[in-house]
This record gives structure tokens, sequence and C-alpha cells, in this order.
């Protein structure tokens, strides 16, 4: 599909034209970025490296209510799910992992509340220009200017960005704000593709995954294991961050008499996660779970969906307190092989 | 701090047969990371550094560890485990001490008097991280960061972490060895992040509350990382009764806040530990800050600095004037 061009000062507009439809988009707190619907005075800020918290919420919600009910009663209440949503300006890993999540909601039965949500949202991805600290995107099948997932693909080209519908659903999207748009000259093309030459050659660490996930399984008592997990403090950073991360449980809430059943993020680095009612835990301490959500990614994914579950987004490896390094552990891995 | 002695002190201390590890720091993966090191023995003990950038509590590994149940006809391991601690990090020790969390011959204290550390997230913001793992110095009043073979001075004032400007304990109160000579304490000024919230009216700080609780998303990293979270049987993790329930939003997550907060009023020795984590950023710090700042004004007392104190939580006085209880 043909590539055009948005001038920045249009970019106000470009945002307003979409308003009907829920926008979510990187928004500033004065701390931190993160992904939010866009109100009245809310600026979207295209000028950042990635957010903490990724926007796999977008399918796949930290909290889902899946269905409201009275106690006592048989009466059932489920949420529409009919909100058309853009996210505009995610990253390619991160629209990358979209497509890698999808897989799991989509394997034995289809997950009606990712369909649905999915159905309803068009992703406008932006390429990376300056990629993060530990971004290695590249060596797990992706890149900074990746397009899989994607409806639609940005670049900032400096005064404009360039603009291209990748799927039907990002063409509809264009087709509506096409009075701001203009025609891509062949030199416009030329500058997209020398920045995201230019981003892949800033993205400094890498993995090597030849060997990985076929191998995994066969270093389940390696002394690595106790060795990069002796200082893990079991949160939730590294896979609630994480935006192929998948993971839920399912709970009812109730106040009152109204009660609701909800599904909401879970993770495998927590004690609870494989506890059993007995007592028992088959993962009893980090060791073994941090083996796990590594085994998961790099191996037990593969050997099911034919494809590594990391995008190489970093977070994991920015935001862990105590510096557990997936990027070493790969290493690691690599050596022990 | 003078390197050869922390490492000499580390390779003796984590030879000795009483001794299951030692808990130190060590140089990161990449950037300015320091990552816990678990030395086990001498040899082990040659990654060890203490630096401006050693920010992690150590203390929080004594009741971190998951033990597994001891096979039959086994004996439990019940060799010491030895940690190098900062001021406030053994503030953290003592208190687990006050609470019986541990029993002082379960550990071996090496104390390293502080001139304080940097705030990690300004250092990044102000000399941008790069792959290329960096070191730092103290070098008299300032920090020196030594990058890519390059030396950079940096003034004290400039990075030095909130809980350091606080800080009235950077000498190690508990020790069975200290590394070095005592460093000079400093005036800790004005608590100007609580100031500023306790200034706001009611509607406004809760405003300032409610934005920032909006943000968490319950990964527990504040939690876990605190020294003195420590119950074996955490009520958030609780399902029946169910007191704060797993749904993220913003009236749970000021439930789960506001008992964090208050599980630890009178215990929390202010290592900062819990906003330093915080992947929401949100500014716990304030909180503890100013629950720590009440219960020395009105209680007068100071958790984790007396080994013989009764426990704040847990202590009753008949003639208590309650003359600020509503
Ligand atoms: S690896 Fe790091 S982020 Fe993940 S659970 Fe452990 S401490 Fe938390
Ligand atoms: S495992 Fe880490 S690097 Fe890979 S996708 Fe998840 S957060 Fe990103
Ligand atoms: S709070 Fe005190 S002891 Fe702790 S790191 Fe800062 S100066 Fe050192
Ligand atoms: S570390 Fe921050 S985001 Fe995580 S649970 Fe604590 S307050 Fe919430
Ligand atoms: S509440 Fe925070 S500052 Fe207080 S002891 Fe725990 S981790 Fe340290």
């Amino acid at each position: 599909m043909s590539a055009m061009l948005l001038n920045k000062e249009k970019w106000p507009e470009f945002v307003g034209k979409l308003t009907g439809k829920n926008v979510w988009a990187p928004q500033s707190d004065g701390t931190e970025m993160r992904f939010a619907p866009v109100g009245e005075n809310e600026k979207v800020v295209l000028d950042y490296n990635n957010t903490r918290v990724p926007p796999k919420g977008a399918l796949f919600p930290q909290t889902e209510t899946m269905f409201k009910f009275e106690i006592g009663s048989d009466k059932v209440e489920e949420p529409p799910l009919d909100q058309e949503v853009v996210v505009l300006g995610l990253r390619p890993c991160d629209a990358r992992a979209m497509t890698i999540v999808d897989k799991l909601f989509k394997w034995d039965i289809d997950d009606p509340y990712f369909v649905k949500r999915q159905e309803k949202t068009t992703l406008v991805g932006l390429a990376c220009n300056e990629p993060g600290l530990n971004c290695f995107c590249t060596s797990v099948g992706g890149g900074p200017a990746a397009t899989e997932g994607l409806d639609v693909i940005m670049a900032d080209l400096g005064e404009n960005y360039f603009v291209e519908a990748l799927t039907d659903k990002g063409k509809a999207l264009l087709d509506e704000t096409r009075d701001l748009l203009e025609d891509a000259d062949d030199d416009a093309q030329k500058q997209k593709e020398k920045l995201s030459g230019e981003a892949e050659d800033k993205i400094k660490r890498s993995v090597e995954t030849e060997g990985v996930p076929e191998g995994l399984p066969g270093l389940w008592d390696d002394p690595l294991w106790p060795r990069v997990s002796a200082s893990c403090l079991g949160c939730g950073t590294c896979t609630y961050l994480c935006p192929t991360c998948h993971c839920f449980d399912i709970q009812d809430e109730t106040e009152g008499i109204d009660a609701r059943r909800c599904r909401m993020w879970d993770s495998c680095m927590f004690s609870e996660y494989t506890l059993h009612t007995s007592g028992h835990n088959p993962r009893p301490t980090r060791k073994e779970r941090t083996r796990n959500r590594i085994n998961h990614k790099y191996s037990y994914y593969v050997d099911k969906f034919d494809v590594i579950a990391c995008v190489g987004c970093g977070r994991c490896t920015n935001l862990c307190p105590v510096n557990i390094d997936i990027i070493e552990i790969l290493r690691q891995v690599k050596e022990a092989l | 701090m003078d390197l050869e002695l922390l490492r000499k002190t580390g390779a003796e201390v984590a030879a000795r047969d009483d001794v299951k590890y030692l808990l130190g720091w060590k140089q990161g993966t990449y950037g300015y990371r320091v990552a816990p090191a678990f030395v086990e023995n001498a040899a082990g003990a040659a990654e060890l550094i203490f630096s401006p950038l050693c920010t992690a509590n150590l203390a929080t590994y004594l009741t971190l560890v998951e033990q597994l149940p001891v096979p039959r006809g086994e004996e439990p391991d019940t060799r010491k485990v030895a940690l190098m601690v900062k001021g406030c990090d053994s503030r953290a020790v003592t208190q687990l001490l006050v609470e019986k969390g541990i029993e002082r011959d379960e550990v071996v204290v090496i104390g390293c008097p502080c001139p304080g550390v940097v705030d990690p997230a300004l250092l990044a913001e102000k000399y941008p991280e790069t792959e290329e793992p960096a070191e730092m110095k103290w070098d008299g009043e300032d920090f020196l960061l030594i990058r890519n073979g390059e030396e950079t001075k940096i003034s004290r004032d400039e990075l030095l972490a909130e809980k350091c400007r606080l800080c009235r304990y950077p000498n190690p109160v508990v020790s069975d060895e200290m590394l070095g000579e005592p460093v000079e304490t400093w005036a800790p000024g004005e608590d100007k992040g609580v100031e500023e919230v306790e200034a706001k009216d009611v509607d406004s700080r809760l405003e300032y509350w409610m934005d920032q609780f909006d943000k968490c998303v319950r990964c527990y990293s504040c939690r876990n990382v605190c020294p003195l979270c420590y119950c074996q049987d955490c009520i958030l993790d609780r399902l029946n009764p169910t007191w704060v329930n797993r749904s993220v939003n913003f009236s749970e997550n000021t439930a789960f806040n506001i008992a964090r907060a208050f599980h630890l009023a009178g215990r929390c020795i202010e290592c900062g530990e819990c906003e330093r984590v915080c992947p929401a950023n949100i500014p716990l710090g304030k909180i503890n800050r100013k629950l720590a700042r009440d219960v020395r004004d009105k209680y007068g007392f100071e958790p984790g600095v007396d080994p013989e104190a009764e426990p704040f939580q847990a202590s009753y006085k008949p003639d208590d004037p309650e003359d600020f209880i509503l």
C-alpha cells in the first residue's frame, strides 16, 4: 500500500480526527511514559524510548471483567467490548509481541475477550530511531522498523512522519485522515530505510539463540540456574512488564451481593503461582521459577508455537531491581550447551 | 572505601566453616548496575565492591531465601549468613533482631561506613547509561564516575539519594567487624518531599495519591525487596478472606498501599529500597518517611537503632496519654 507523509504540525489534528474511537497513546506524567487514553488536554508524546508498562493491556488488560452477576440470582451481564480502539505510537517489538500472544489466545479455543478486543483494535506503530540500551529485537526475529502485527507503521523523518498502511484496518484509518496526508516521494522512502538501517546499527546488545530451544531442557539441573536466580526477589516486574507474558488468574470478587468474575495478570515468578492446596509447590524456590521463565520463553513456546516468546524489548532487564539480565542468562545458557 | 580490605575481609569471612555464604555487592552486567553477590568461598570475594552505586539493602535476603524441607536422615544447614551493610541496612538487621525475625548468632555483620549513595534514576537521567559497566567512587566530598576510561567528577549534592540526604545513621549500628573508620555524620536537612505533600489540602492530597496509586501494577516488588516485609503468609496473598482484591484499580491499589505502609509504621528503617524498585515510579518513600516521622514525634520511637528495644507495634503502655487519638 502506498506510503504517505504527515507533517508533524498536523499531528494534533490527526489525533483529533480519531476521536469517537478510544485512542491510546504514550503520555508523560512528568516522571515516566505510559500508554493511556487520550483525553481533551493530554499531550501525546512520540519522542520517547519506550513505556515501562507495555501496551499489551489494549488486548489483554491487567484486569478484565468477564461478567457481572448477583449472588442468589441467575442474571449474568457481560460487558459489551464493542469500543473501537486505536493504539498510537507503539513500538515494533510490542506489536510483534501481540502476534506472539495471539497464538496462545487462539490455541485450543479462541479466547473471546482477546479476539473481540483484537477485532476492534487498530495498531499504529512507530519505528525506533534510537533503540534503548537493552533492546535486542534484532536477535529474536524483530527489528527497530519491523511491521509484524501492525496495521500502520510510522517513522519519524524529522519534519514529517512517514506513514504507511499495512492492513485493511490500517488503510481504513488512513482513509479517515486522508486530507491531512500527502503522498510520500522516493526520497522519503529512502530516508526511512536509511534511518532504520542506522537504528539497527545502534543496537548494542544481542543474544544468540541457535540451539537454545532444543538445548534448554537438557540444562535442567545445570548449576547456572541457582547462580542466575540467587538474588531474585520473586516480584512481578519482569513478567507484568513483559509484552509477551500472558499468564492470568481468574477470581470472583464481591461487593455485597454484587459480584464479578475477573481475570487478571498473574506471574510465574510469584511463589503462589504453582502452590497446590496441599501445600506442595512443584516450583518451590526462585531457582525453579527463573528456570521456568526462561524455558517458557525460549523453549516451551518454540516447541508449541514455533516462535520465541521474547521480542527483545529489554524491559525485564531494564527494570529488574537486582540486575537479573536476560541477555546474560542466555549467554550463560549458550555457554553451558 | 579500601577495596583491598573489603575483599580480604570478605574472603576470610566467606571461608569460615560456620558461614554458609556472604552477601555483598558486585559489578552488574552493564551500565550503572550493581548486583547482589552470594559469595560462597574465598575466591568469590575477589568480585566484591562497595561504591556509591551499592544502593541495594542486602538484609532482605536474610528472610527472603526460601528453605526447602530437610530430607529425611539429613541435618539442617545451620551455618551463619554473613552480609555487608551500610548504615541503613544495619538498621534493618537491628530491627529484624528486635522482632526476632533473625537471631544474632545466625548472622555475621560486616559494617561499611557509608558516605552516601547515588540516586540511580537521577544518575541515569543526567549521565545517560551506556552498555559498558561503569564504576563509581567517593572522592572527598564528591562522586567520581569512571566509564569508558573517562573520569567525571560530580558534586555530591547533584546525585545524592534522597534517603541519604536525610540519613542520620550512615555508620552501621550493628556489626561484628567494621571496614575502616566511621564517616562523619551530616545534618539531615528538611524533608521537602514529605513537607510538600503535607502542605496540600486534603482534596489535592487525595488527588495526588490517587494519581500515584493509579499507576501501581501490583508487582509487589516493593513488598518483596523490603527487609521488613517478611510475613510467611502475607495478607495480600490471602484469598480467604480476601483482604485486598486481585483487581488492579485505584481502590484496591490504595487498599494495598495503605496496608503495606501501615504494616511498616514504626518498623521501616528508611532504606528507600521500595521506592527504588517500584517500576511505576511511585514515591513510596514519602509515605514511609511521613509515618516514621509521626512515630518518632508522637511516640519517641525509632526503629532499628537499639537491638534491645521493645517492638513498637507490640508495645502497650497503660499510662499512654493518647492525646492525639480520636
Ligand atoms: S528476575 Fe528481577 S524482576 Fe524478575 S522476579 Fe526476579 S527480581 Fe523481580
Ligand atoms: S523477556 Fe524481557 S526482553 Fe523479552 S520480551 Fe519479555 S520483557 Fe522484553
Ligand atoms: S541512607 Fe545512610 S547508610 Fe543508607 S546508603 Fe544513604 S547514607 Fe548510606
Ligand atoms: S513496586 Fe510500585 S508498582 Fe509494584 S506493587 Fe509496589 S507500589 Fe505497586
Ligand atoms: S518500607 Fe521501604 S524504606 Fe522502609 S524498610 Fe521497607 S524497603 Fe526500606
